[in-house]
């Protein structure tokens, strides 16, 4: 993705904080902003795995079951040995093995994505719910907690995680050859595959990358809401796919980025934060959040053509 | 989406969902006396009716390259909108032309947004999810929609040729449909519109108009959908069929219909309806445990394109 | 090589269904057979009434089969989940519907089929049954709402963390809170925002709503898991507020003894589940049974949790004649 598109997007953000300083007066606090970032980041810990699956053109339905059973995992170890160390393995180890389940789904049995990661979703959803029967597990230790809940310099932890994940993503996508071929497998996978690009195994690693994220984010989750629940991971996944997209990155693949999706989990928050500062009714909500994605949509999409035009 | 196949399905086919449902009837049978009694087949039918209903415009959508995540919640404000005139004393004629109404608007917009105006599928109708959800809790305040008279229950307790009233209905659907996409120039354009959409353009055709159509006709059938499910409940409910669109989906592509390339099948999405019915009724007569049920939903989906793609016909 | 994975295939897909058609438990054996319905398998709650059920059926020499929609309170699973059930003809059925206008045909069907129906937890609009066994959401929430306000000598700044918008349940709590700020004139009521029933919904909002308010002293949830997010986020911001929940799951009385938590109206799920199915089995063993029971929706706080601070698999159902003396 060009720069100046970037730039539109990052303009459609700023446009909404703009009306949000103007309506409240708590909105332009520094306190606020850090809150919105990290709220934003644990989205982006999940959506940016996410986009390298759709860049490759594929999709991964699965996340948020996945998060759902990485952090149940991961807080039973957590309880059942006191330690830590052990708790955010066994979550990324989770994590890490449902995405590689999916990529042999996709690569080795040629499923389609979309429909291989939803079966998934159930199948994962039916493990947690079976393993959890209902109840919940909660109470960890400080030290695990300031994952989620705690500051560094003033600023919360999981901020400093989006931020090292959306450079080290950066620079994956953008100056390694395994960046290059994600690129260029979502563009056209048959072509990519002519010019000799090791295509399974490159889907392989992308499904991995998203599930591995998934366990990242289910740790940091685990650690932010200081409990496990079977349905944590539910209201997850839309949200997740929604900031990929409305950051820019397209669906058919081979086109977007990071910094695109962390644009787009910005967006997102903002909305909700926004809506909260308000005070919008319960019900206007998702009046209000679709008129607002289906706008930045269409605004994205005009400025793209008037960039090109 | 995933990327392009090499070969074409050959078109008489049974997708590997086709071999599950068989297997399934026939465990069923075997492990659960009384699935199949006549009167429990009658239920998977009518259970089914109603995704049945979103399923079949989901499958020509689909064929188009698109995807419309706005189905349950178009159905729930068609419903929201047909129980509050029923309520309301209008007769059911009127009242289910606004329900069908209300579907076409949102589906139209949604054709709109996607054709006209370049948005992805998947963001403009998570928008117009968003916007038809929000509109059916404001007008409820998020309360079921009672006491719709007896016009619309007494037309869905019917019985016609010793069939189902919802039966009914998803059967005349599935017979349109089928004219229309095999028999008709507009379904002809559908299997176009997905696979070679510059050749109709430098045909002359006006693409858009089918494609804009397409989205149209979805939210048609949910307003129909609305029809029998406002019927079968006997209230509106403003987010009760939310996430039924995915089930939608999930039937289409097991039914042998795929992303790209505009290859369709709609019989396979009969199939694929019928086998998450059969797998959800059946479990239930055998009363196996809950959690199960939800992981059995997945691994039916998983196992039917599993025996496709090894019979390579995916 | 493609023939002979196909066929391990279908081995395994009939070992799964053999083995799990096995694995439905004693239920077949039992006399009488008793189906219960719940709302969702993911809310402790519900998990809470099912093992009360169980206990009670496994007292009483009963069998118990559930039901429970894959989707969690998905309205149109349930019906279907009915018209299963009476293909199974269960001797009674214990019916939670997941809402409370909406699955009124649905009990005219079991009606309709001469099943006994028991109404637990949340009291159906119409439809016939043999009593209702559960509590009132409003009144939960308007004592919730008393037991803060009072807490706060009658002054402050409040906010309302709501559950999903379309939930009956959601309603009447907030109903409730809203009648009990409505009797102290000293409070204000600053926000009232949707948390879905979810913790992190429910956390998000409240750091977001405790940036726009320099001042809440209490926070009204209208399930425990939200008050418990509601806490997480006012940590994190290092600050004060007491918090009221409802529903008195056990992560609630642990935080009430930790002294995050001010209190929960405990609506005793537990127990629900164990009258509900000893209700049904009493009905078919022709003993008496009232036609209302209306459980006792006691505030628990500090002075009082003791009675709750049991994992429910742990407990087992009280004799018959001592809950309905109680």
């Amino acid at each position: 993705m060009k720069a100046s598109n970037l730039g539109y997007r990052l303009g459609g953000v700023l446009i909404i904080s703009v009306i949000l300083a103007l309506l409240s007066d708590a909105f332009l606090s520094a306190s606020n902003l850090l809150n919105v970032l990290r709220q934003a980041s644990l989205i982006f810990l999940l959506a940016s795995g996410v986009t390298l699956v759709i860049l490759a053109a594929g999709l991964d339905l699965s996340i948020g079951a996945n998060v759902a059973l990485s952090a149940c995992l991961a807080a039973t170890v957590i309880k059942l040995t006191g330690s830590i160390a052990l708790g955010i393995v066994t979550g990324l180890s989770c994590g890490v093995v449902i995405g590689l389940v999916n990529g042999v789904l996709v690569t080795a049995l040629r499923l389609p994505p979309f429909i291989a990661t939803y079966g998934m979703l159930w199948v994962l959803h039916g493990i947690t719910y079976w393993y959890m029967a209902g109840d919940t597990i909660y109470d960890f230790p400080p030290t695990f907690r300031a994952l989620g809940s705690g500051y560094a310099l003033g600023v919360p932890v999981p901020v400093y995680l989006m931020l090292g994940c959306l450079v080290a993503g950066g620079l994956f996508t953008r100056y390694t050859t395994y960046g290059h071929q994600i690129y260029a497998i979502g563009a056209n996978t048959e072509v990519a595959r002519l010019s000799g690009i090791p295509v399974r195994s490159r889907l392989n690693l992308v499904y991995t990358l998203s599930g591995a994220m998934a366990g990242l984010a289910s740790v940091v989750y685990l650690a932010r809401l200081n409990s496990a629940e079977a349905d944590i991971g539910e209201p997850l996944m839309l949200p997740a796919i929604a900031a990929v997209l409305i950051g820019g990155t397209s669906l058919f693949g081979g086109i977007g980025s990071l910094s695109g999706t962390l644009v787009g989990a910005l967006f997102l928050t903002l909305v909700l934060n926004g809506m909260n500062l308000l005070t919008i009714g319960a019900n206007w909500q998702p009046l209000v959040t679709g008129v607002i994605v289906v706008a930045a949509a269409w605004v994205d999409i005009v400025a793209r053509r008037r960039g090109e035009g | 989406m995933s990327a392009a196949r090499e070969k074409r399905l050959p078109t008489p086919f049974l997708p590997g969902v086709a071999y599950l449902l068989a297997g399934l009837l026939v465990t069923f049978s075997v492990l659960a006396p009384g699935f199949a009694s006549v009167p429990n087949l009658l239920n998977v039918g009518v259970q089914s009716s109603i995704l049945l209903l979103l399923a079949l415009p989901m499958t020509l959508i689909i064929m188009s390259e698109g995807l419309d995540l706005s189905m349950g919640a178009m159905l729930g404000l068609a419903g929201v909108t047909l129980a509050t005139l029923l309520v309301d004393g209008t007769s059911l004629v009127f009242a289910a032309g606004a329900a069908l109404a209300v579907g076409l608007l949102f589906g139209m917009a949604n054709g709109w947004l996607i054709v006209s105006l370049g948005i992805p599928p998947f963001v403009a109708t998570l928008g117009t999810l968003g916007i038809a959800q929000g509109l059916a809790l404001v007008a409820t305040d998020g309360q079921s929609v009672v006491g719709i008279g007896e016009q619309l229950p007494d037309l869905y307790a019917s019985r016609w040729i010793g069939l189902p009233f919802s039966i009914l209905v998803a059967l005349v659907a599935y017979g349109v449909f089928h004219l229309l996409l095999y028999h008709t120039r507009f379904g002809t354009y559908v299997f176009a519109i997905g696979g070679h959409r510059e050749a109709l353009d430098l045909a002359g055709v006006r693409a858009n108009l089918y494609h804009v159509a397409i989205y149209g006709v979805g939210g048609v059938m949910a307003g129909f959908a609305a029809l029998v499910f406002t019927g079968r409940m006997n209230a509106g409910h403003p987010t009760a069929a939310l996430g039924m669109e995915f089930d939608a989906i999930a039937a289409v592509i097991v039914g042998g219909t795929s992303f790209s390339r505009g290859d369709g099948w709609l019989p396979g999405t009969v199939l694929g309806v019928l086998a998450v019915g059969v797998l959800k009724n059946g479990l239930n007569v055998i009363a196996i445990s809950s959690s199960l049920q939800v992981a059995s939903i997945g691994l039916l989906v998983i196992a039917a394109l599993l025996i496709d793609s090894l019979r390579g016909r995916r | 090589m493609m023939r002979s994975i196909r066929t391990r295939l279908w081995a395994a897909g009939l070992i799964c269904v053999s083995g799990t058609a096995c694995s439905r438990g004693g239920g077949g054996q039992a006399a009488d057979q008793v189906a219960l319905f719940t709302k969702n398998q993911t809310n402790p709650y519900f998990q809470s009434i099912r093992l009360g059920a169980e206990s009670a059926a496994s007292q009483m020499k009963a069998g118990i089969v559930h039901y429970v929609p894959t989707k969690p309170d998905s309205i149109p699973e349930q019906m279907s989940q009915i018209e299963d059930a009476i293909i199974k003809q269960p001797k009674a059925i214990v019916f939670i519907p997941v809402d409370f206008k909406a699955m009124v045909p649905g009990v005219q069907k079991l009606n309709a089929a001469s099943i006994p129906v028991v109404n637990l937890t949340d009291r159906s609009a119409g439809g016939q049954f043999v009593s209702f066994v559960g509590c009132d959401d409003e009144r939960l929430g308007l004592s919730a709402g008393r037991y803060l306000l009072k807490h706060l000598n009658g002054k402050g700044n409040v906010i309302i963390i709501e559950g999903v918008g379309g939930s009956a349940n959601s309603a009447a709590r907030v109903r409730g809170f809203n009648q009990a700020i409505s009797e102290f004139p000293g409070v204000k009521l600053v926000a009232s925002q949707p948390g879905n029933f979810q913790r992190l919904q429910a956390l998000q909002v409240t750091e977001n709503l405790l940036q726009a308010h320099a001042q809440i002293d209490g926070v009204l949830a209208a399930n425990d898991a939200m008050a418990l997010g509601a806490i997480e986020a006012l940590d994190g911001a290092n600050r004060k507020a007491a918090v009221i929940g409802i529903n008195g799951t056990k992560e609630a009385v642990d935080a009430i003894k930790a002294g995050k938590l001010l209190a929960t109206v405990d609506c005793n799920g537990f127990e629900q589940g164990c009258i509900g199915v000893m209700t049904a089995i009493r009905h078919l063993r022709k003993l008496p049974v009232p036609t209302e029971f209306a459980f006792p929706q006691p505030v628990i706080d500090r002075s009082n949790y003791g009675d709750l601070d049991m994992p429910d698999a742990q407990r087992s159902c009280p004799m018959w004649e001592e809950l309905v003396k109680g």
